[in-house]
């Protein structure tokens, strides 16, 4: 259940923080679903062959954010709130919304460039698509 | 529970040592058997190639069993079990002694029986064989003491060669002593003040050393 | 509040040439706690301390419970000891020191054992003399391992292990914490396995304990800004920097203790902050041995 959660080397970003996301990515497309259990943190610690308390402290922000639950001699589970995971999932846009603007400023490329640009990898995208 | 650990560690020098002991015992054999078989000329060959292995097992043991045991870094894994270093000393202590003892009450045995039995050499040589015989003894009390003690291959060496060079002294003091010549060509073996007292001195000489060891090992504060 | 599992206060351990000062390290149980600090720096004496193996100077060490180094061998029943310099007999074989180990305790899982042999790539028929550096290491381990033992001390337990060893290492490590009440004490040169697997750590050097404390705490205090410094402008000394590296116009500051007003007090006197990046605990490793040496020199 949790092979596909993987902990980056080349990722600069603490544990923790890649934990989260990928929590909140899974809860995003759909495999985990509102109200669901989820493993408790001893358990995803030894599956991730990470200490205990990088797990404990990614499910405290996740709790503190409202995406999961955790309950003392119950385990924790998914929010069950509707319409959690499109949340999430917009969420996330906007996260590489703002990092492709941020990058775009940087590199001198005013807004309206930076529209087109868009423009294009959507249709590089969907030419990909129709190959 | 404490029994049964130092049991275990005895048991485990025992299994360890098992290839040495078979040689020595072999060796032994062998050098009694040119003694049963031969003539007066082999007869020199075949003591000399007796003491040998007594020798050797006096000497050979502790260095092997105890002084391998720290130099390759065996010691940590021992101590990482539930003993203290004064049941490890104790188990050295046992394991050693049987594990030297069993073979040289063998050897010795069957010399002495072969002396009274077969007649080859005259019987009262049996008191000056048996001084003879305790010699290694003393020397591997030393030299378990050194290892033990001493911690380094160094002193173990040390003790080796002093008790090499003086075996053959001591030897030659003896044969100064009236009490022990005059009898040994005799018929019988005769039991005068002199035999007792060098046989008693090698005992208590022996046992103190053990004691001795016992009682330094167990005032170290770092063992590892 | 949890037992501790070690707890050691006020230790001193005094050598011709090297001493242990004042050594506190508590680890409560059900952790794991990694011990990092350069070569020399009193990481395997205070291991033998806590084992019972080297005798304090001065201080008190509470092991389960245990005073050391009197009650070592009640101590010793529920310990699992591996440390670098170990070694096991070599003309056995490790189905021997299987069995060796198991008449002692009673708690080994010969099922487990097995699960081990598999997972580790080692046969029992085996003699010790025919294994590589790497099995080996994973030998003794196994003997450690299969006893299910309460408290786990570990001495340099990946180190000289390749890619895959080491990763079938960590696995069993923390595969201990699925069960509670179980510690585990490791030093290590790979800060990256200490960063992973690690709740507390503590980092000693020179005989002196410079930081013991929640990992996820430790790596959010360090922080290197990177800093634009223009012609004229001073760099104000600011709490919680450990050391300040300048080059021309670009500046590197390490800080030990980071809080956001750092960033803004550089902004204010001048500088630009171009960007502040966490540290991984190597170059934490790193900065905190380089500045803390600084310091006692000073």
């Amino acid at each position: 259940m949790n092979g596909a959660f993987v902990i980056s080397q080349s990722d600069k970003r603490p544990m923790y923080l890649q934990i989260m996301e990928q929590i909140k990515q899974r809860i995003a497309v759909g495999d985990w679903t509102e109200g669901q259990s989820i493993p408790s943190i001893r358990q995803l610690a030894v599956d991730l062959e990470v200490s205990v308390i990088t797990v404990k402290r990614a499910y405290l922000e996740l709790e503190r954010e409202g995406i999961i639950v955790t309950q003392q001699g119950k385990g924790s589970h998914v929010a069950s709130k509707p319409g959690l995971g499109a949340r999430l999932q917009e969420q996330e846009l906007e996260q590489h919304l703002e990092q492709a603007t941020r990058l775009a400023a940087l590199m001198g490329i005013r807004p309206e460039e930076l529209e087109n640009r868009l423009r294009e990898a959507g249709d590089r995208i969907t030419e990909k698509e129709t190959i | 529970m404490r029994e049964s650990v130092v049991g275990q560690l005895v048991w485990k020098d025992w299994r360890l040592q098992r290839p040495q002991i078979v040689i020595v015992l072999a060796w032994g054999a062998a050098a009694l058997t040119i003694v049963r078989w031969g003539h007066q000329n082999t007869l020199v060959v075949g003591g000399v190639l007796f003491f040998i292995p007594l020798i050797l097992l006096a000497h050979i043991l502790p260095l092997a069993g105890v002084g391998n045991e720290r130099k390759n870094q065996n010691l940590a894994f021992l101590m990482s079990l539930p003993i203290s270093s004064i049941q490890y000393t104790s188990s050295k202590l046992i394991s050693s002694l049987l594990i030297f003892l069993v073979p040289w009450l063998t050897l010795v045995s069957a010399a002495v029986v072969l002396v009274e039995t077969r007649g080859v050499v005259p019987r009262g040589v049996i008191p000056s064989m048996l001084i003879l015989a305790m010699m290694p003894v003393l020397g591997f009390c030393l030299i378990l003491c050194a290892v033990l003690v001493g911690e380094t291959e160094g002193w173990g060496i040390a003790a080796n060669v002093f008790c090499s060079s003086t075996y053959g002294l001591a030897w030659f003091f003896m044969t100064q002593l009236p009490g022990l010549m005059g009898p040994a060509q005799g018929p019988v073996p005769v039991w005068n003040s002199t035999a007792l007292t060098i046989l008693g001195s090698e005992v208590s000489a022996a046992v103190l050393l053990l004691g001795l060891t016992y009682f330094l090992q167990s005032r170290k504060r770092d063992f590892v | 509040m949890s037992d501790l599992a070690i707890d050691l206060s006020g230790v001193r351990k005094k050598y011709k040439f090297f001493a242990l000062d004042n050594i506190d390290l508590k680890i409560p149980e059900g952790q794991i706690m990694g011990l990092i600090g350069p070569n020399g720096a009193g990481k395997s004496t205070t291991i033998r301390i806590i084992l019972g193996l080297v005798h304090q100077d001065a201080g008190e060490v509470r092991v389960l419970g245990h005073r050391m180094p009197a009650e070592q061998v009640a101590a010793k029943w529920e310990i699992g000891f591996a440390s670098e310099d170990m070694r096991l007999y070599e003309s056995m074989t490790l189905g021997w020191h299987m069995g060796f180990i198991q008449r002692i305790y009673p708690n080994w899982d010969a099922a487990y054992a097995q699960l081990l042999l598999k997972r580790f790539g080692l046969r029992a028929e085996q003699k010790i003399k025919g294994l590589s550096h790497g099995q080996r290491v994973k030998a003794t381990l196994l003997l450690v391992l299969a006893r299910k033992p309460k408290l786990l001390v570990l001495d340099e337990p990946t180190t000289g292990l390749d890619p895959v060893a080491r990763h079938e290492i960590l696995r069993e490590l923390t595969a201990v914490m699925a069960e509670e009440g179980r510690s585990i004490l490791f030093s290590s040169h790979n800060t990256h396995d200490v960063e992973q697997i690690s709740d507390q750590i503590t980092f000693i050097d020179r005989g002196r304990i410079i930081d013991s404390m929640d990992k996820e705490l430790y790596l959010d205090r360090w922080r290197r800004l990177r800093l634009e410094v223009p012609h004229g402008v001073e760099l104000p000394a600011l709490p919680g920097i450990v050391g300040v590296q300048q080059d021309g116009r670009l500046a590197i500051a390490t800080a030990n203790a980071y809080f956001p007003g750092l960033a803004n007090a550089y902004e204010t006197s001048g500088a630009r902050v171009q960007r502040i990046e966490s540290m991984t605990l190597e170059e934490i490793f790193v900065a905190n041995v380089q500045y803390s040496r600084e310091e006692v020199e000073a």
